[in-house]
Formats: C-alpha cells, sequence, structure tokens
C-alpha cells in the first residue's frame, strides 16, 4: 500500500505538471490575450511603448522562463552563490524585438519577428519584473494579477470573493441530490418495473438528454416570466427572481405577500431557488439511476438470496446487505463532486447570472484574462488528480477485498 | 400424392429464414418511443435539408420597420407578409432560422460523430489488437483525458479559436463541401468545421474504449488464429473481421452521443463560443433570446422545442438501437 501510494503521487505530481504546462502552452501560443486590443492602436504607438507594455505583462521572456515564473516564482534574478553572481550574462527573453515586413505566400503582408535588438538577461529580471509586480509562483500559493476583469487585482483574491457564492450553491445542491437521488435510487431498485420506478427512470432519461441552458430557461419562463403575464388573471401567483444572487433593492413577489428585503435570509432563498432546482434536477437524474443499478446488480448476488432464505427481514436484507455493497462504486461519483464544488456550473450560473467561480471562469475566458482562467485550471485539475486517489483509498476502506499493490 | 405431401409437411419447419438485418429491424420497431423519435428527427432532416424550399425567406434579411421587433407569432413584417413564427430582435423570420440552424446543428453532430467514431474505432481496435505498450499508452491517454472536465478545456479551445478568428490551414475541398451543405459562406463554414474538429478531439474516447473491449475478447476467439494461419495481414484482421464484428456497439455509442453532441455544440453556442451569430444554431439563437424573453417568452421556444425534441430523440433511438442489437434480448 505504502509503495502504491508513493507511485501514486509521482503519477499525480507528473500528470498536474503535465496539465499545468499544456494549458499554460496553450494561453500563450494563442495570439489575443492582454494585448489583443493593441493590435488596432499599433499605429500610434512606438515601438518602445510596446514593448514597455509586453514587459507589464512578462512577454519579453520566453516561455519556459515564463512558464516557470508562473510555476515556481523562479528566475526572479541572477543565482547568488558567495557573493558572486552566476548565469548574469544569460539571455532570458527579448524586450526589443526585430520585425520585418514581409510578403507571405498568399500576398499578405504580414510582421514577423526576425531577431531581437534588445535581449533581456537574467541580471535585469529584478529591475524589469519587480518582485512586488510579478507572481512568486503559483506552487507558493501566489496565481498573479488579474488582467482584464480587475485589472491590477491578485488573482487570488478574485477567486475566494467567488468561493462562498459557488459553495452555498454546490454544496447545497450536492447535499439535495444525495438526500434525494440515493432513496429514489435504492426504493426503484428494490421495486424494479412499478410505477415508482418507470416514473424516475423516465425522469432520470429525461435529465441525461435535457440541455442544462434550456432546463434553466423553461423554468425562469415558468416562475419569473409567465407570472407577470398572468397577474391580471390570477393575482395571488408569486414570481420569483431570476438572477444574481441577491436583490439590489426590496421587491414583492406577490401582492399578497410581505415585500422581500434585499439581502434578508427570503431574499437569499428566493434567488438560490432557480440554480438550486437546476443543479437537484441534473445530479439527482444521474445519481439515482446509478444507486439503481449498481442496487440491481447486488442484489442479483447469491449471498443476498442466501440472507433471504434464512429469513432475515426484507429491510435487514435491504439496507444492511444489499445497500452496504451497492454503494461502494458510488465512491468514485462522490469525490468527484470536490473538484466540482469547488469548480462551480459554469453554465448554471451564467444563466442565472450566479456570481460563482463557474461564471468568472467563464467570463475571463471569454474577455481573456488568462491568469484567472489559468488559477481556475489549475486549482481544479489539482483537486481533480487529489480526489481520484482520495476515492481510490476510500475504496480500499469500504471494500476490504480490493487492495494495491 | 402421399408422398408430396410428406415432404411438404418435412420442409415447412423450415422457415424462410430472415437476413440479421429484418430482425434488427424488427425490434427496434417494438420501442415505441425510439420509431417516434425517428419519425420526428427524420421530419426535422427533411425539414431542414428543404429550407430554402419551404420558406421564401433569405437567412439572413433583416426586417427594421417591422411593426414591433421581437415580434410575436403570425406578426406581418413591414412587406405585409407573415412570419409565422415571428421575427428576432433584428426582424429575422425565426421560423426561417430556426431551419438553417437544424442544418447547422445536425451537420455538426453527424460530422462530428462520423469522424470520431472512426477515429476511436481504429485506435480502440489498434490498442486491443497489438496489446503491449501500444495498448498501455493508449489506455493511459484515454484515462488522462477522461479525468478532465470537458465543458471547461472545450470553452479554452473554443475562445482561443474565436478570440483570435483563426485561420487553419483547413483542406479547402472540406470547407467548400460543408459551405455548400450548410448554404452558408466559406467563412461561416471554416468556423463550423474548427468547432467540429475542437469537439472531436474529445470525442472518440468512448467509441476507443469500447472497441479496445471488442478487440480483446474477440482477438482471443479461433478465427483469428486461423485468420493468422492463413497469412491474412494484420490490417486485413483488424478492418476486416475485427471492427466489422465488434460495431453493433458503436452503433449504440454513436447514436447516444449523436445526442450528447447536439447538446454540446448548443451549449457552447448559447455561452457564445461556438458558432457566431449570423450563421444560426439552435444554441446561439437561445442565447440570443435570453435577453427578451421577459417580454416575449415564446422566443426561448422556437429554438429550444426542436433541440430538445432531437436530444431526447438520438437518446432514445440509441435505446432502441441497444435493444435490437443485443442478443441476450433475443426471444
Amino acid at each position: 500500500m505504502t509503495n502504491y501510494l508513493i507511485r501514486r503521487v509521482i503519477q499525480m505530481i507528473f500528470v498536474i505538471f503535465l496539465s499545468a504546462a499544456a494549458t499554460f502552452v496553450l494561453f500563450n501560443i494563442a495570439p489575443g490575450g492582454p494585448l489583443a486590443g493593441l493590435q488596432q492602436q499599433q499605429q500610434q504607438l512606438s515601438r518602445e511603448d510596446i514593448a514597455r507594455i509586453r514587459a507589464q505583462f512578462e512577454l519579453d521572456l520566453y516561455l519556459p522562463v515564463r512558464f516557470s515564473r508562473w510555476l515556481i516564482g523562479v528566475p526572479s534574478g541572477p543565482i547568488v552563490v558567495g557573493g558572486q553572481e552566476l548565469f548574469a550574462n544569460i539571455p532570458v527573453g527579448c524586450y526589443l524585438p526585430r520585425e520585418e515586413q514581409v510578403t507571405n505566400r498568399d500576398g499578405e503582408i504580414v510582421t514577423r519577428p526576425t531577431g531581437c535588438d534588445d535581449y533581456v538577461y537574467l541580471a535585469e529580471i529584478p529591475e524589469l519584473h519587480p518582485a512586488i509586480r510579478s507572481s512568486r509562483g503559483i506552487l507558493r500559493g501566489d496565481f498573479g494579477l488579474s488582467t482584464v476583469i480587475r485589472p491590477g487585482r491578485p488573482v487570488l483574491d478574485e477567486l475566494l470573493s467567488r468561493l462562498n457564492a459557488t459553495l452555498e450553491l454546490l454544496v447545497t445542491a450536492t447535499l439535495l441530490s444525495l438526500l434525494i437521488g440515493v432513496p429514489i435510487g435504492i426504493y426503484s431498485a428494490v421495486r424494479q418495473y412499478s410505477r415508482f420506478d418507470y416514473f424516475f427512470t423516465t425522469l432520470a432519461f429525461i435529465g441525461s438528454s435535457m440541455p442544462v441552458f434550456f432546463f434553466a430557461l423553461l423554468l425562469i419562463l415558468l416562475f419569473s416570466v409567465i407570472p407577470v403575464f398572468l397577474q391580471d388573471t390570477i393575482p395571488w401567483i408569486p414570481r420569483i427572481p431570476s438572477g444574481l444572487r441577491e436583490a439590489m433593492r426590496d421587491y414583492s413577489i406577490a401582492e399578497w405577500l410581505p415585500r422581500v428585503e434585499a439581502g434578508s435570509l427570503w431574499d437569499r432563498l428566493l434567488h438560490l431557488f432557480m440554480p438550486l432546482l437546476v443543479l437537484t434536477f441534473f445530479n439527482m437524474a444521474g445519481w439515482s439511476r446509478f444507486v439503481r443499478t449498481s442496487m440491481l446488480e447486488v442484489l442479483r448476488q447469491d449471498y443476498v438470496r442466501t440472507a433471504r432464505a434464512k429469513g432475515l427481514r426484507e429491510n435487514l436484507v435491504i439496507y444492511k446487505h444489499t445497500l452496504r455493497n451497492a454503494l461502494i462504486p458510488f465512491v468514485t461519483i462522490l469525490v468527484l463532486t470536490i473538484p466540482g464544488i469547488f469548480s462551480g456550473a459554469i453554465i448554471t450560473e451564467t444563466v442565472f447570472a450566479w456570481p460563482g467561480m463557474g461564471r468568472l471562469y467563464f467570463d475571463a475566458l471569454s474577455r481573456s484574462d488568462w491568469p484567472i482562467a489559468l488559477a481556475f485550471i489549475f486549482i481544479t485539475a489539482v483537486l481533480t488528480v487529489f480526489a481520484l486517489l482520495l476515492g481510490d483509498i476510500l475504496y480500499t476502506v469500504v471494500d476490504p477485498r480490493i487492495k494495491y499493490k | 400424392m402421399a408422398a408430396t405431401a410428406g415432404t411438404l409437411s418435412a420442409k415447412q419447419p423450415i422457415e424462410k429464414q430472415d437476413s440479421q438485418l429484418m430482425v434488427v429491424a424488427r425490434r427496434f420497431m417494438r420501442h415505441k418511443l425510439a420509431v417516434i423519435s425517428l419519425v420526428l428527427i427524420l421530419l426535422i432532416f427533411i425539414a431542414s435539408l428543404l429550407a430554402p424550399v419551404i420558406t421564401t425567406f433569405p437567412r439572413d434579411a433583416v426586417d427594421i420597420s417591422a411593426p414591433t421587433r421581437p415580434g410575436p407569432p403570425g406578426i406581418a413584417g413591414s412587406d405585409g407578409r407573415i412570419h409565422i413564427l415571428g421575427i428576432d430582435n433584428l426582424g429575422r423570420d425565426l421560423f426561417t432560422r430556426m431551419l438553417y440552424a437544424a442544418r447547422v446543428s445536425l451537420s455538426i453532430a453527424f460530422s462530428v460523430v462520423i469522424l470520431s467514431e472512426t477515429l476511436g474505432v481504429i485506435i480502440g481496435a489498434v490498442a486491443g489488437y497489438y496489446k503491449g505498450w501500444v495498448d498501455t499508452i493508449i489506455s493511459r491517454v484515454i484515462e488522462f483525458m477522461l479525468t478532465i472536465p470537458l465543458l471547461p478545456i472545450l470553452l479554452i479551445l473554443s475562445a482561443i479559436m474565436i478570440n483570435t478568428d483563426a485561420k487553419l490551414p483547413l483542406p479547402g475541398f472540406i470547407i467548400k463541401a460543408l459551405s455548400a451543405v450548410l448554404l452558408a459562406p466559406e467563412r461561416e463554414a471554416n468556423q463550423v468545421f474548427v468547432l467540429v474538429m475542437i469537439i472531436v478531439v474529445f470525442g472518440w474516447l468512448g467509441a476507443a474504449r469500447l472497441m479496445r473491449g471488442m478487440v480483446l475478447s474477440l482477438s482471443e476467439q479461433d478465427f483469428v488464429e486461423s485468420l493468422k494461419a492463413l497469412g491474412a495481414s494484420d490490417a486485413r484482421i483488424i478492418l476486416r473481421h475485427l471492427i466489422p464484428n465488434g460495431i453493433a456497439p458503436i452503433l449504440v455509442n454513436a447514436s447516444l452521443s449523436l445526442g450528447g453532441v447536439i447538446i454540446l455544440e448548443a451549449s457552447l453556442s448559447f455561452l457564445g463560443l461556438g458558432v457566431q451569430d449570423p450563421t444560426p444554431t439552435w444554441g446561439n439563437m437561445l442565447n440570443g433570446s435570453q435577453s427578451y424573453m421577459f417580454q416575449h417568452p415564446w422566443l426561448p421556444l422556437v429554438p429550444g422545442i426542436p433541440l430538445v425534441i432531437v436530444a431526447l430523440g438520438f437518446n432514445f433511438i440509441g435505446d432502441g438501437l441497444r435493444d435490437a442489437l443485443d442478443p441476450r434480448l433475443k426471444r
């Protein structure tokens, strides 16, 4: 087991490094990013201005150097050993690229870098990229600064400011779907082919083939749009707020109900209602189906028949002999909710304008705030890998038959 | 006379054997929801093919001076022509756009599924046939890619593609063919094809895993041994014998992933990182309807209902195919 764990951890580090490198390179080789808007103004800007702006985003450094600085915060200057500066004259980037107008094969004139007029040397890093402005490395908990969404603000602050909203939504949704989905799965399996089973199997089927965002839009239609149209004919019908986490000012959901204070518990709950319903529905649909299948599999086992033949009470057979074994594969699904709870629900949060992680990530992507998107992906990857390891360890705990070598 | 009667009665038990296809088709017909779905999807498919005949409005024709924009179903435009499903915020005919969107969405779904299933089948068959280090590498790659959360990664790829308006060096004949199918300019076809390739990158995993498993068990069987003894090449054994023998679960998987891809493409386009306006897809029509739905609640239903029918339908068809192809259910 110890050997297995050591091997797994080494593998994990490798996988995390690989995915971090892949995403970093992907974001950095893609044109656009923080300099996207600069292209149009290039005529008015001098070459030195552009170089200064490029340096601000560390784009003057070579890609591997940039990656290493992003990940672990080195090199932050020349290596000093006993008062002696080592490798100070190694070029690590290009401050002023030499560019030439070239006509390419299609006859278009393009600007191509052909060399370098002014290299950045290792000794110049502390001066060009002072430690206050640059990241100390993601592994030391410094995720750098946001570039577009909150320019100059630490990415970590931005992430933390969104974490609460996401946790509130995702934790509630996960707990609710567990509390509802697992019992439904059990009952469906015990009463296979009953009306109850058919109803929830169909529901699960719809859940697996219905687009999340359309379901969300339908809920908005049902709870916030249609009530407004019906208010003349059915005055008592309440309408539920369809976006954000809390209201800016007091509002009333129906005339016969007291006004809802902005920011009160009621306000929060009303805003939570629809996104929670969406997430719970889809989780529940998947999970109840999973529990049902694995319950049915265990119910067919010989030892269940033996337990019944011994004359055990049916409750004991179901809950003690069947359920415990049926829930073992469920562990894998359960641990994978951990990264999910952090990363939020991109589509649901976007539709309901919920100020959570998923929406932040989506905004970061569509507005090219690469540092935020990178940090999000990195944390999610780390959490996913740890969750998978946790799942494997938990597996040995709940199922002693499994041994890792 | 008696003798003939005897031969007749002896022959009677040997009925005309139905072909495999007939048996499968008959079993498929028993799944009512699958048949209904097939009919509905075929209807939508044909309607989208005949789009330029069914509707006389051009796809992107805007009607700035329409009485209201967006307008309700049955509204008459400024030229007095009736828009049966209404118009959007630019005065474009929603019914027309919905039909053309079906063209785009279905083309994307079919291209993605055909490409990714082919890729997956070949990779999976190679892994299962050669075993050893080939299998180890392929399986590890698949495992790794399966742990990656799909939506965030697809969003990255399409965000980069869209932000850069990347002109990938795509083969011209594919773009020309696609733009002919979509009845759209080549620039739009280019964008659609980029999206197709982005989804294919992560789309082949399921088919590869299925095929690998099938080939692993098939290649243990005697007929593979005898093929090798007869001197058949590896390529021939894989392409002519192993893949055709393991194709049934791939068909089921393909049908189910058609539904999945439709949803995925719609989600990306809905988030604004898939196919861009003016090329209509159900996803970006829903995106466009979002800000107007409070005054005009029918707007999201126009693209939403066909989307749900097609997504659900492909899943039901997959379900029906599984029942029809699974020999364990044979009576």
